[in-house]
């Protein structure tokens, strides 16, 4: 059988001819895992490739495509991330990427990722995959739950419907894995998919892998087989994606007409029954392919005739009539391949106890504000006993140093009190409170509480000109605001985006928090901590109103999926937590300890009158000491900096904060700090996700209003002061 | 428009005219199915992807309080509707039980 099919391969291409592929290796096989949001694409990735890439029940977490790189049975392999969608249409950018990479020379081969569990509106987007003719695989996964349900998947049946491969997995515990990629080498090799599941006891298909695991000869022999895509024989589907009488009729004359300009829309890698479809369905960028051309411009206008005339014979929308034909052929699909073994008792699990009370009209919005609030707390407590501990090592040590050497050598202000000061500030100031506040977003991410939040709140972002959606980037924001305004890429207008992006970045992140705990929280009390949130919170509120007001359009509907809950696997957790520490590590703390060392330069150079001198008008309407103007500087690049920092110098000048700062000023500093500007990062990151006039516009609103604000409160507070 | 298309299913429609009503009139863990989607292009076009297509079965399960967003279940899994894209949806009593819900 192995033999036939590569003397069959052998001579249609001449084994001379070199590989035509456009990577760099020989043997590099590019592959693409493509499929709707929340089915466990990401895990796949992690799996192959070893990667962290960010994993979470929420859909839209991968908001970029993410590559990765392994080696397996000898072959390189290229692997890509794309971001989960529903379809292949214009509904949102990630569409119109997706399904220009999937055509593109750079993608050998699909991976299209299913759901078991959710197989019907999974299969709507494979078949929107099948029209572009592509080489994909099926990869059936979380096969495992649907055994749990009493159902199974007959693969046999489902593998002969599409004539391509289909496996089935459970990526979690890295199931049925490699044995795509070995798919893959296979569809690549071969140029043609077989079927393998076992036909009267008798294998169908034996994998070359099977036979040949470590004989790199015959890998090498292999990879002279190996070409585009373009050289893939797609099965003959035509009897599984036809389209009822009507509609199949205009598509067929549509890409009959397209036939004749083959050369033009070659160039685009489309498939003609593709553009047919896409044309038909008043798809933009298709119809800008025909635009674009003088000759192809008629088409534009027989395919609206058509769309006119089957819209009027329908009474539906040409979208709804097209899914519609699609569903239909699914919905026989599943009656073919699904077997319910037994008549499911849907009895309430633990999964379906945790929906009803955390999306109970009361109840949910307590656990809601538990979970923030107990977040707090859980990050404050930890992070105040460690860091506590390590102010006290370094108060030790110092000692030490001091008696030893005296204070006053230059090396012990730059080495000990710069660098050593530095990383027990960052440490014991910032990371002490970063680690467990990840962890607790991870296992928010990971459980898929997000979407339930955004169920609840949906009424109340409204208010705010957005939906219930822009809750998940803003709930994340209290991390770090940076991944979170990258996250605002799930809403679906610009509109949107924008107005998320704004609230997002307001949004207290981890690094704000230190401060507020720090400042406000140590010297002040809870209450004033909790002033200060509030405070920050109708910022948001006002923000997002006259973001509302001022932004033309209207704020869309929501229409979002919500996954069933799932319990948080450790493992996923502990690693993606120390992934986003890790970063801050090598990211943050390097900036915290060379600022730390140039802060000791300037002091001993009295180099931060001038530039205090010149901040002194802000400082001086916040009521701040001058002292605190480089810090406000300093905040832009991470916004515990100004603390730190400011530690940093007290400790220099052998003070303690509460000489430094009053109550009042305390309190102003950290409000300023809340809200004056987001981090340098952010700016950058929102900036990406709209563009720099609209950044820069949302940073200097922000300085101006916690200019404003902060004076306010400072004025106010010395008047309300003095009448006492 | 409509109304005349209302008004065309329900002439069909033996049982009266009581039985055609926007998702959002629907009671809890009623199965309904859906006759017409009335929203924008733009919305029509995801709820039909997402698989809320005119004949599609689907089970009304909760909805936010203060006039917030319903969740129903379609093809096996869950979707939130806004309350205004849920008033667009024109669904009536399904009789048969769906077997994939």
């Amino acid at each position: 059988m192995r033999q036939r099919h590569r003397k069959g391969y052998v001579q249609k291409h001449n084994l001379e001819d070199k590989p035509l592929k456009g990577s760099s290796q020989a043997n590099t096989i590019n592959i693409a895992l493509a499929g709707n949001p929340n089915v466990g694409k990401s895990v796949i990735f992690n799996q192959l490739t070893g990667l962290s890439q960010t994993i979470g029940n929420w859909p839209g977490k991968t908001v970029e495509r993410k590559e990765g790189q392994l080696e397996f049975l000898g072959f390189h392999f290229n692997i890509v991330d794309l971001p989960g969608i529903y379809s292949l249409s214009t509904y949102s950018l990630e569409e119109i990427v997706s399904r220009e990479y999937i055509v593109s020379e750079e993608v050998d081969v699909i991976i299209n990722v299913i759901d078991a569990t959710n197989l019907e509106r999974n299969l709507f987007f494979t078949f929107q995959l099948l029209e572009l003719e592509v080489p994909v695989i099926l990869a059936i996964n979380q096969c495992d739950i649907l055994d749990k349900r009493n159902r199974s998947i007959d693969f046999k049946r489902m593998e002969e419907i599409f004539k391509l491969p289909v496996i089935p997995c459970v990526a979690i515990h890295g199931k049925g894995v490699h044995q795509l990629l070995e798919e893959a080498i296979e569809l690549s090799v071969y140029h043609h998919p077989h079927q393998h599941y076992l036909k009267k006891g008798k294998r169908m298909h034996e994998h070359l892998s099977h036979a040949h695991r470590t004989q790199e000869l015959y890998t090498k022999e292999w990879t002279m087989h190996l070409r585009p895509k373009k050289s893939f024989q797609f099965p003959d589907l035509s009897s599984l994606l036809k389209f009822g009488k009507e509609v199949e009729g205009k598509i067929e004359y549509l890409i009959s007409e397209i036939s004749q300009f083959e050369s033009y829309f070659s160039q685009f890698n489309y498939p003609g029954r593709f553009l047919a479809i896409k044309l038909l369905e008043d798809d933009n960028v298709v119809n800008s392919f025909f635009k674009k051309n003088e000759s192809t411009r008629y088409l534009l206008n027989i395919a609206e005739d058509f769309r006119k005339e089957l819209e009027e014979f329908h009474g539906e929308d040409i979208h709804t009539i097209i899914s519609s034909e699609i569903y239909n052929k699914i919905h026989k699909i599943i009656r073919l391949v699904l077997i319910s073994e037994k008549k499911e008792e849907r009895k309430k699990s633990l999964s379906d106890k945790l929906d009803q009370i955390t999306t109970h009209p009361f109840w949910g919005y307590v656990i809601l504000i538990l979970i923030l609030v107990g977040t707090y707390f859980f990050t404050f407590e930890i992070g105040n006993l460690l860091g506590g501990y390590l102010e006290e090592v370094y108060g030790m040590w110092s000692v030490e140093i001091y008696g030893m050497y005296g204070a006053d050598p230059l090396w012990v202000k730059l080495l000990w009190d710069g660098v050593v000061g530095g990383v027990f500030g960052a440490i014991g100031g910032v990371l002490v409170y970063v680690i467990p506040f990840f962890l607790i977003m991870e296992i928010l991410q990971d459980s898929g509480y997000l979407p339930r939040a955004a169920f609840l709140l949906d009424k109340f972002m409204h208010f705010l000109g957005v939906h219930g959606k822009t809750i998940i980037p803003m709930i994340l924001g209290f991390g770090c605001n940076v991944p979170a305004c990258a996250g605002c890429r799930i809403m679906e207008t610009r509109r949107e985006k924008k107005i998320s992006v704004a609230l997002t970045s307001l949004i207290p992140c981890s690094a704000v928090l230190t401060v507020v705990m720090g400042l406000v929280g140590r010297f002040l009390g809870p209450i004033y901590v909790g002033l200060l949130f509030l405070i920050n919170f109708v910022v948001i509120i006002i923000f997002g109103k006259v973001l509302n007001k001022t932004m033309p359009g209207k704020c869309t509907e929501l229409i979002m999926e919500m996954h069933e809950y799932r319990a948080p696997n450790t493992k996923v957790i502990l690693k993606q937590t120390w992934n986003r520490s890790k970063e801050f590590i090598f990211k943050a703390m390097p900036i915290i300890i060379i600022l730390g060392i140039v802060l000791e330069l300037l002091l001993m150079f009295n180099l931060l009158e001038p530039i205090n001198l010149f901040l002194s008008p802000i400082t001086f309407i916040l009521g701040l000491p001058l002292i605190c103007g480089i810090f406000l500087i300093y905040g832009i690049i991470r916004k515990e900096l100004t603390l730190v920092l400011l530690q940093d110098l007290a400790q220099s000048l052998g003070m303690t904060l509460p000489m430094l700062l009053t109550p009042l000023q305390m309190f102003v500093f950290s409000l300023v700090t809340m809200l004056y500007i987001p981090c340098f990062a952010t700016i950058i990151i929102i900036a990406r996700e709209t563009n720099w006039k609209y950044a820069i516009k949302i940073a200097l609103l922000e300085v101006g209003v916690a200019i404003v604000i902060g004076a306010l409160v400072y004025w106010g507070g010395t008047f309300l002061l003095s009448l006492l | 428009m409509i109304e005349s298309i209302l008004k065309n299913i329900q002439g069909k429609d033996q049982r009266g005219s009581s039985l055609i009503k926007c998702l959002t009139e629907c009671e809890k863990d009623e199965i309904i199915s859906v006759i017409k989607v009335d929203t924008g292009k733009k919305a029509k076009q995801r709820l039909s992807n997402l698989g809320i297509v005119p004949g599609a079965k689907l089970v009304k399960c909760r909805s936010a309080p203060l006039k917030g967003p319903l969740e129903v279940k379609i093809k096996g899994s869950s979707l939130v509707l806004g309350r205004g894209i849920a008033s667009k949806i024109f669904v009536k009593c399904s009789e048969e039980q769906c077997q994939y819900i």
